[in-house]
């Protein structure tokens, strides 16, 4: 047992535990006043139940040799078209869009769940083709792979998530390392698809592929003054929020922007606004310093992973973690535009959190086994054992 | 086979490549992060003030509360003009949500059209975080308590309580009075209103206007804390208003109701003598030792209370009809009229003062006067025969002053304007009151800037003999007559008439007392004076007298003249003017009735009638004056 918790990311467990309180408070401090909860604590409670069917998680996965999955990759990919496909049809429709299967006590986001499907069926898969990185053909499967599920999500329609999975693919095949020259011309294809689906489908051909209010998003972005739109007024509002805090911000649970609803979404997308506002700009750098220290652990435990099984889950986690946080905090600054993506750990949403602690209960798992030699197991069919100490 | 460790299963050429794309991948993530650091320090450190004010800005309002109005008293004590408290109805623009259905859905409910609320918006201007009145004096039930059960359909739209102006009086001293109204752009930028903000009250005309900022007091302001939706949460400030100054006039509020009740009774009586043009008239009633006014009345007038909470265009439009005779239009300090006989008291003056004749100096009157040819009629056919200085005065004999007027012109300057002006015709008189007009005093400069042919532009010996009976081109207003005539009563004094008697503050205490002004001084030697007040005497005590009917049996001594003009192409106008007790004067009235007829039958009565009142005699005048002049 010293010897499971010795091998265990103690670095890694700490600052995903200090992330976890910092989004507790600030989901406190950002509903305890709110009109439609039935209590102060309404919301705390509800990701509180999150958070403990996520350590669960995180645990049994930490206990358990991640190698089982790269057996099981083809099945994890097709349970994930299938949840992806029975979302699309007999999903909630909520604010418009199919992103939920309601079941008697909670709700699932398949979308969610499918991140850490497809990282892991993606890393089983890109190491079964190890040998193949040279090959186009390959790399073009693979881009399929990817491009199968990320569409079902694109229909729900949910574009942060759909996007979500190209990080995850590109972090992958990065440190697969796939080819230069493949991953160039897989660029030159990605720009030409968003000129294609941006201008000239609307243009030429009047087909829309994005709806009005995503192609909002990204012209308000782009274009912030002249909106007065919702979009743009979240994003004014946001920004006015985070400026506000200045350097100490205006004091845990003081923020005005939030307490008085200037600010929508502020518990879920928004409420990195909330933290800027209510600790300023040295809180919000605590903040990114939690997120950097939990990246910096997963590359250490990418870089010490002696498969690239195990490296390639370590990239997929990074590529999702690092991308969502980028796209969420970019978005309340201003310099991204607005989408549903959540801010890992801290937003609210009970999904969210159990999919990010599960990706740091696989980190664990790939931490603890790349010690295999002071675990004691060992795995039939393969020789590595010389995994020394 | 795929689970082989990286180390044994390499490609050729890509040592440790894992490692350095791990390291590639580091770097790109940590510029993000930078990216991310970087923006944080730019709106947080570097604008975080601007943006900290928006927020500001945001949430927080801050409203004015309106400061009582001073009230106005007469000089009694009686309330004139006093406040009610009522409701007004506004819009915050910074609060307003989807205009396209609230603002029909509020003109509905406020029974005005949905474009006077754009139009009042507009106008606003750019401040979006300041109340624009759209309706004052909204009643409570059923508008207000619908506005605020069903507030939520009515983002921005604001009630606040706001003082209204109330005249216990209903119709009494309107023109003194004035009113207030809501401060118009160009208002603003005069100095004197320089610190108000859009939507103020202030006084439009009369003492609301000469006494503004004694009245209007000091705005209040309340700094409210809003959230999202306008809805206020908390108060972070509040100033207390100061309320206005109150204001005592000089007005009797008797004597005043009587004044008016007066000139309704002359044109009653003008209409029974077949004058059926008279439509107006003005009662001047002051103290001529001290030049307080204790009635002054402007008839035709109106209800100052259509002027609250603002006057629909309708009722605007019907006050301005041409049937309705000018109500708006205070004659007494604006009505411009030929004096006529009321003049030659003055013309009088001026003669002794030049020494062009002495008042013992006989004229002969057989009826008309004759020079170069032409002819001028007294209105004595007969003419009055032989007369001096107080009989030409008592019986009012035009022959007499056109001699004078002759040999005014003979002295070839404006000798006789000069004198003139020195009782102050041609000028304002000085009254604190809005917009009074000079008059004109016609001489031979004013003929020849003036004159519309080669023929018109020649002073003759005619424009100096029509002035000396007050007609011609001679244009003076009641109040200037008033202050002229009260030279004569208190021995030369040109003074300031004023109907604002004190300042005092909400407890009643006196601020400021306002005195008595001597503008100037017009020295006539004692017989001279002695000589025309023995003339004026007459005119009611003595049978010749052309007031002497209207006046009889009235037991004070009245020293006064009666006047009947002519302004083509209407009637006569008829004037009297007088002043009493005639050896220890109180009291001077003058009374103007237009198109009335005859000075002696229509405009004496109407003087007797309020310095009746004013003495509180038993008598009263006949029912009907017989006609002199």
């Amino acid at each position: 047992m010293s010897r499971y918790l010795g091998s265990l990311d103690w670095v890694l467990l700490a600052a995903t535990a200090g992330l976890v309180c910092f989004g507790l408070a600030m989901i406190y401090s950002a509903t305890h006043a709110d009109l439609t909860a039935s209590s102060p604590t309404q919301y705390v409670w509800a990701q509180s139940l999150g958070l403990m069917i996520g350590v669960v998680a995180l645990v049994v996965l930490s206990l358990i040799d991640f190698t089982w999955f790269a057996r099981l990759g083809r099945y994890l990919y097709w349970m994930n078209i299938g949840l992806l496909a029975l979302t699309l049809v007999i999903g909630s429709e909520r604010m418009g869009a199919r992103r939920w299967i309601s079941l008697p006590f909670f709700d699932v986001q398949t979308s969610e769940i499918g991140k850490v499907l497809l990282v892991l069926a993606l890393a089983a898969f890109l190491a079964e083709g190890v040998e193949l990185r040279g090959s186009l053909r390959f790399v073009l499967k693979a881009v399929i792979y990817v491009a199968f599920p990320a569409t079902l999500i694109f229909l729900q329609p949910d574009l942060g998530t759909a996007l979500v999975f190209v990080a995850i693919f590109v972090c992958m095949v990065l440190v697969w390392s796939i080819r230069w020259s493949h991953l160039a011309l897989l660029a030159g294809a990605a720009v030409a698809a968003a000129t294609l689906v941006l201008r000239v489908f609307p243009r030429t051909f009047g087909i829309e592929l994005l709806r009005p209010y995503q192609l909002q998003r990204l012209t308000v972005f782009v274009n912030p003054g002249q909106d007065t739109s919702d979009a743009a007024y979240q994003l004014s509002q946001s920004k006015i929020a985070v400026a506000s805090g200045m350097f100490t911000g205006k004091g845990f649970m003081q923020g005005t922007q939030t307490h008085l609803n200037f600010l929508p979404a502020h518990h879920t997308d928004f409420i990195f606004s909330v933290i800027a506002e209510e600790l300023g700009f040295v809180g919000s750098l605590v903040l990114l310093l939690l997120f950097a220290v939990v990246l910096w652990r997963a590359f250490r435990i990418a870089s010490l992973s002696k498969t690239l099984h195990g490296t390639l889950i370590a990239a997929g986690a990074i590529g999702v973690l690092a991308f969502q946080v980028f796209v969420n905090v970019g978005m309340t600054l201003g310099i991204m535009p607005v989408t549903g993506l959540p801010l890992p750990f801290i937003s609210f949403g009970s999904n969210s959190l159990m999919v990010f602690l599960i990706l740091v209960g696989l980190l664990q798992s790939v931490h603890v086994h790349s010690r295999t030699a002071l675990y004691g197991g060992r795995l039939k069919g393969d020789p590595y054992g010389q995994m020394a100490a | 086979m795929y689970l082989e460790p990286v180390r044994r299963r390499r490609l050729p050429g890509e040592d440790r490549s894992a490692g350095m794309r791990l390291a590639i991948l580091a770097t790109a993530v940590l510029l993000l992060f930078a990216v991310l650091v970087f923006r944080l320090w730019f709106l947080q450190i570097l604008s975080g003030d601007q943006f900290a004010a928006q927020a500001d800005n945001q949430r927080l309002r801050t409203v004015l509360i309106q400061a009582p109005r001073g009230v106005i008293y007469d000089r009694n004590g009686s309330p004139l003009v006093t406040n009610r408290a009522g409701l007004s109805v506004g819009i915050l623009p910074m609060d307003l949500r989807s205009p396209e259905t609230v603002i029909p859905h509020l003109a509905a409910v406020l029974g005005i059209p949905a474009e006077d609320i754009r139009a009042k918006l507009d106008t606003a201007g750019q401040d979006e975080y300041r109340v624009v009145t759209i309706r004052q004096d909204v009643p409570e039930n059923p508008v207000v308590s619908y506005l605020l059960e069903h507030s939520l359909e009515f983002p921005g739209v604001r009630v606040e309580k706001s003082y209204l102006r109330e005249y216990p009086n209903k119709i009494l001293a309107t023109h003194i009075l004035g009113y207030v109204g809501e401060a118009s752009y160009e208002d603003l930028q005069k100095e004197q209103f320089q610190t108000l903000k859009g939507g103020a009250v202030i006084g439009k005309d009369g003492v609301e206007a000469v006494h503004d900022s004694m009245l209007r007091g000091v705005v209040g302001t309340r700094t409210v804390e809003v959230d999202a939706a306008g809805v206020p949460k908390r108060v972070i400030q509040e100033n207390q208003p100061t309320p206005g100054s109150n204001l005592v006039l000089t007005i009797d509020s008797g004597l005043q109701a009587v004044a008016r009740a007066a000139v309704v009774d002359g044109i009653a009586r003008a209409h029974a003598d077949g004058f059926v043009n008279s439509y107006a008239g003005v009662i001047v009633a002051l103290d001529p030792r001290s030049g307080e006014i204790l009635a002054m009345t402007s008839y035709p007038d109106y209800d100052p209370s259509l002027w609250v909470g603002g006057m629909s265009t309708e009722t605007y439009q019907n006050l301005i009809d041409p049937a309705q005779h000018n109500p708006l239009f205070d004659r007494a300090t604006k009505g411009l009229y030929p004096a006529a006989s009321t003049f030659k008291p003055f013309v009088a003056a001026t003669a002794l003062r030049s020494d062009l004749i002495d008042w013992t100096q006989i004229f002969s009157d057989p009826g008309t006067f004759t020079r170069d040819q032409q002819v001028w009629r007294d209105w004595l056919l007969q003419g009055h025969g032989d007369v001096n200085l107080v009989q030409a005065l008592a019986e009012s004999c035009d022959v007499y002053f056109y001699n004078l007027g002759s040999r005014f012109y003979d002295l070839k300057g404006p000798v006789l304007q000069d004198g003139l002006r020195e009782f102050g015709f041609g000028q304002r008189t000085g009254i604190d009151l809005p917009g009074e007009y000079p008059g004109q005093v016609p001489d031979s400069e004013w003929k020849k800037k003036n004159g519309k042919t080669e023929i018109d532009r020649i002073w003759k010996p005619g424009d100096d003999i029509n002035l000396s009976i007050g007609q011609g081109d001679l244009l003076v207003t009641p109040l200037q007559l008033a202050i002229a005539l009260a030279a004569i009563a208190n021995g030369g004094d040109i003074l300031v008439p004023r109907v604002a008697r004190q300042i005092t503050d909400a407890s009643g205490n006196v601020t400021k007392q306002i005195e008595t002004e001597v503008k100037s001084h017009v020295d006539i030697g004692a017989e001279d004076l002695d000589a025309i007040r023995r003339g004026l005497k007459m005119v009611t005590s003595d049978p010749t007298g052309t007031a002497y009917g209207a006046f009889r049996g009235f037991p004070i001594a009245v020293a006064g003249k009666t006047g009947t003009a002519q302004k083509k192409p209407g009637d006569d106008y008829a004037w009297f003017m007088g002043y009493a007790p005639a050896d220890a004067p109180e009291i001077l009235v003058v009374a103007l009735i237009e198109q009335g007829g005859h000075g002696s039958s229509i405009a004496a009565p109407a003087v007797r009638k309020v310095l009746e009142a004013y003495f509180r005699t038993e008598s009263s005048g006949p029912a009907q004056v017989e006609v002199t002049e």
